[in-house]
């Protein structure tokens, strides 16, 4: 019976990359500072890649004593599947956006508007802009407008 | 936002709701057909108001993971007074 190592760096890296990727939805993106440009990830990615590249220089140098060529190089695609893919999804489909060129300026009145708050009560911009608040006479100094993406 | 959500959140600023997104297009802000199901949504965008309405900082992001940061709003702001 062939008794070469198992090659555990292969598997290592493969878990790694995985991580690399996942890691980013569900962890660094609630950190702005991990979320805008993706340094944790990249750290990963290249620590799965590391060892990948340290796994085939094993499997297909010293092929005596570990295993793992055929392994090695799917997972290794696989891996540069995954990074790529997330490279594409950071660096282009987020940027993907309308050019929005009708929106408001500085400088330009905000359009007025009337829409429903959660307790289905109409709110109009300009009683926003007029309504004092709670533990205050005057009118606010401003309004901020956000406009979230995505549906609820 | 559903009230439940809002209440479990803690928020306590005015949160509103644009179905038809008739808003989001008189701001052009409509990103058509990309929402999760298709559907349209806005692109994200803020817009800081003086209190006569007029537009005195606006961000459009030009990448959706990237937004303002509190402290970017908070200087803004600070012009305001």
């Amino acid at each position: 019976m062939n008794s070469r190592r198992w090659n555990w760096h292969l598997w290592a890296g493969f878990v790694v990359c995985l991580v690399a990727f996942a890691s980013y939805f569900f962890v660094f993106v609630r950190f702005p500072v991990a979320r805008d440009v993706p340094w944790a990830n990249f750290l990963l990615f290249g620590t799965g890649i590391a060892f990948l590249s340290f796994g085939l220089k094993r499997a297909f140098g010293q092929s005596q004593q570990y295993r793992g060529k055929v392994a090695g190089s799917i997972l290794s695609l696989l891996s540069l599947i995954s990074v790529g893919f997330f490279c594409f999804l950071i660096f282009y489909q987020t940027r993907q956006l309308p050019a929005s060129a009708g929106a408001p300026r500085i400088g330009q009145r905000a359009p007025e508007f009337v829409l429903p708050d959660s307790d289905n009560n109409p709110v109009s911009l300009s009683s926003l802009l007029s309504t004092p608040l709670p533990n205050s006479q005057a009118p606010p100094k401003g309004v901020l407008l956000v406009f979230y993406r995505g549906y609820w | 936002m559903s009230r439940d959500l809002r209440k479990k959140a803690g928020y306590t600023y005015t949160f509103l709701s644009d179905p038809k997104a008739e808003v989001i297009r008189r701001y052009d802000l409509l990103h058509p057909g990309a929402g999760v199901n298709g559907q349209d949504i806005a692109r994200p965008a803020e817009f800081l108001l003086d209190s006569s309405g007029a537009v005195r900082w606006a961000n459009l992001t030009e990448d959706f993971r990237v937004r303002a940061r509190p402290e970017q709003v908070m200087e803004a702001a600070e012009a305001l007074k």
